[in-house]
């Protein structure tokens, strides 16, 4: 049966994908499904995630034939090259990532048998590490630093293909990184301040610099506090955010006020 | 009053010792038999293998806190159980050996009413040709860091291969797993990458080339099937997280590997897809398979009846099913729930001690018919969680008699976390935190996956590297039992 199939931003396609583990009759009408969704689509490859099925299967059209590959695993690769490839889940928009041409693999087949297979040709390496990609969670965005990442969204928005706004993930940009610029600049100016006296400056105004170091230590202690709370009410409203971020929150916190004691003790014996 | 007699003095064993102490008070004999002399915090034995700790950071003796605890402490190998007891008597027994200095060697019998197993493993280095030395020891062609001494002998052949790099000749270093069934990839793992960061640090990153040989069929397995990753405000799977953490620290890494020799700078491998081949190495750390540490059993006639009571492995039977059969029919409730031994209710097995159903990992075998899988992990948390439970269920046996209902810490209904360190450090340090929940997959639960992803995440960063910190020192002073170790988790 034509299954319908997943196209970015839908997260659904975002979790790993259990082994197969029987090669019955649920096994079969999985096999049926993709292969039915790709003839409709006419689609070489497709992968079980993409159309819903959280298993790892994945079928390939080799010559006219549909190969299916139950459980697949890279075993091996070699030579490296940039690939430039599209995918049905973002709508055959070509993004380039890193490939190996050369793969040995195992698979179970339909059987459950574990079979093997080297793979030396660049189309077929690629497709089939793309495949494997979306049974482990991957997408080709995955697959890009940052900065290719954060380009490759925009290019999708500027086709119309705009990134789902949902409350289950982080916001790749935070609000709260606005109170931390606001600290680091405080603390910057802080710093600067005790290097004044190196220079010949007024002592009136080194007193008034040292009127700052004093409201800066209170605001970037107040700042701090408030960080931590918007975070934490952040963590809470996007579910996918993890406890570990609550470290990474006293961290930052905690590495701003201790700079700021250190700064203001250093104002007190140098301004003060 | 009750002896409860405690095989074993590491994660498990202390806790449930501790644990019972504490709950049956006076009235009652807690007997810890276990043949270090010293307690071990495994988990930061890789700081100690890149000369980040001393041992002494990672380890205490044990006397003076069974002492304070008014726990009879026996620095003694445990060497049979008697459940029956002997002709003349049904009180049950095991024989211990001691390894005490003054009493090496003296044999003893030791009574018991209730006798928890938390042996651990052995580290089965003969498993694979050439990492052991044949008698049952590490061998001399490569390193470990399963214990604190084995660690402080990495360091110190790390340093060699690092002042060797300076010096501007090339290095090979091989870190992984030893073997085809091995667990614990986590520590191997951990290694790796404080080495490439210790090397980095010591500026000799240039001069040496680091690889990873492991029996996972995919990076970030871990032996328990791949787990999810929260990466930079993403959720990944920990296959695609492993593979860019050794991609960005140049380490490639061969999967599906069982070694299956090792000799003097060479290991030989044979990989799933049935491939063989040797990489060469100057200095090579492969963690080695866990066995059973071979204890035998004996009924009242004092006939063996070791196999009744201990699998193939060594490991001990306890309430799981052992017949599951095909990987197809592996359930989740196929795991143990209350690790008490079906044929004797008074005898209970914790941590790594107790024998699992099946993998967790799927299982494979290369197209030789070599199996390589990663064994089921049952150290950490889940073996703390463990401990204490059975600790709980003895203590209400004693108290209200052998209907008692006994506390269940199923694998399968259990979360557990992990923290993982990539390099150390106060600034520069990082750690990989992660959750995972069940730590046994759950495919009728949770089909497909077999996980809550709620549950199950991970985030990497110095955040990590900060909290495995605090818990070194947090597990080493609930287990000294300073005051408050008990409002410290397992």
């Amino acid at each position: 049966m034509i299954q319908p199939i997943k196209y970015y931003p839908d997260n659904s396609i975002n979790v790993n994908a259990g082994p197969i583990r029987s090669f019955k009759e649920n096994y079969n009408n999985m096999l049926t499904d993709i292969i039915d969704t790709m003839k409709e689509h006419n689609l070489d490859a497709l992968s079980a995630i993409q159309i819903g099925y959280t298993y790892q299967l994945m079928v390939i059209k080799e010559n006219e034939e549909y190969c299916a590959y139950a459980n697949p695993r890279i075993i091996t690769q070699n030579k490296p090259f940039d690939s430039t490839e599209e995918s049905i889940y973002f709508k055959n928009h070509a993004i380039t990532v890193k490939r190996y041409e050369e793969l040995s693999i195992v698979y179970d087949d339909k059987n459950g048998d574990m079979k093997t297979k080297k793979i030396d040709n660049k189309e077929e390496a690629s497709t089939f590490q793309r495949k494997v990609d979306y049974l482990f969670n991957t997408t080709l965005l995955d697959r890009l630093n940052p900065n290719q990442r954060e380009q490759a969204i925009k290019a999708l928005a500027g086709k119309g293909i705009m990134p789902d706004k949902t409350d289950d993930y982080c916001p790749t940009f935070s609000k709260k990184e606005y109170f931390v610029s606001v600290t680091d600049k405080l603390l910057f100016f802080m710093f600067i301040s005790l290097l004044l006296p190196l220079f010949n400056i007024s002592k009136e105004t080194l007193d008034g610099w040292y009127t700052y170091d004093k409201f800066a230590f209170l605001s970037v202690i107040i700042l701090m506090i408030s960080f931590f709370f918007y975070a934490q009410y952040e963590a809470k409203k996007y579910k996918q955010c993890t406890s570990c971020q609550i470290g990474n929150n006293i961290g930052v916190m905690l590495k701003r006020i201790i700079s700021s004691i250190i700064l203001t003790i250093g104002s007190y014996f140098i301004l003060g | 009053m009750a002896r409860v007699v405690i095989m074993g003095g590491g994660v498990s064993g202390h806790t449930a010792a501790t644990f019972a102490k504490k709950w049956l008070g006076k009235k009652h004999e807690v007997v810890v038999v276990t043949p270090n002399s010293q307690w071990n915090w495994i988990p930061s034995n890789i700081w100690v293998g890149v000369g980040e700790m001393k041992k002494e950071e990672v380890v205490f003796p044990l006397a003076p806190v069974y002492k304070k605890a008014k726990i009879d402490y026996r620095q003694a190998l445990a060497l049979s159980i008697h459940p029956e007891g002997k002709a003349d008597s049904d009180t049950p027994y095991i024989t211990i050996q001691y390894t005490e200095e003054g009493r090496v060697g003296e044999t003893e019998e030791i009574t018991y009413d209730y006798l928890i197993n938390a042996t651990g493993p052995k580290l089965n280095f003969d498993a694979t040709p050439g990492l052991g030395n044949g008698e049952g020891q590490m061998g001399s062609n490569t390193v470990s860091v399963c214990t604190a001494d084995h660690a402080e002998h990495a360091n110190h052949e790390l340093k060699e291969i690092f002042e060797k790099a300076k010096e501007g000749k090339k290095q090979k270093i091989l870190v992984g797993t030893g073997h085809g069934l091995c667990t614990c990839q986590g520590a191997a793992f951990e290694y790796i990458f404080n080495i490439e960061h210790e090397a980095k640090k010591a500026g000799v990153r240039d001069n040496i080339d680091i690889k990873w040989i492991s029996n996972e069929s995919f990076l970030g397995d871990f032996g328990m099937g791949g787990l999810h990753m929260k990466v930079g405000g993403y959720v990944v799977s920990s296959k695609l997280f492993a593979e860019s953490l050794f991609a960005e620290r140049d380490i490639p890494w061969l999967i599906g590997a069982h070694v299956s020799k090792v000799e003097e700078g060479k290991a030989h491998y044979e990989l799933l897809d049935g491939t063989t081949g040797v990489e060469e190495f100057d200095f090579a750390m492969l963690i080695p398979p866990f066995s059973g540490v071979g204890l035998k059993a004996y009924n009242k006639n004092g006939e063996d009846i070791t196999n009744t009571i201990f699998a193939a492995n060594g490991f001990m039977k306890v309430d799981a099913k052992y017949d599951a059969g095909a990987y197809e029919n592996w359930k989740a409730s196929d795991w143990p729930r209350t690790y008490q031994n079906p044929n004797h209710k008074n005898i209970f097995a914790v941590g790594i001690a107790f024998a699992p159903p099946h993998l967790i990992s799927k299982p494979a075998s290369s197209v030789n018919g070599t199996p390589i899988n990663p064994t089921p992990p049952r150290t950490g948390m889940p073996a703390g969680i463990i401990g204490k439970a059975v600790a709980h269920s003895v203590c209400d046996m004693i108290k209200q008699g052998d209907e008692a209902h006994l506390h269940e810490a199923s694998m399968a209904e259990m979360g557990a976390a992990c923290v993982a360190s990539a390099g150390k450090g106060l600034t520069t340090g990082t750690a990989a935190a992660m959750t995972v929940y069940p730590v046994v997959p759950d495919f009728e639960t949770y089909p497909g996956t077999g996980r809550d992803t709620d549950y199950t995440f991970g985030e990497v960063g110095l955040a990590g590297h900060w909290i495995k910190h605090i818990l070194h020192h947090m597990f080493i002073y609930k287990a000294k039992l300073y005051p408050g170790w008990t409002l410290i988790p397992e």
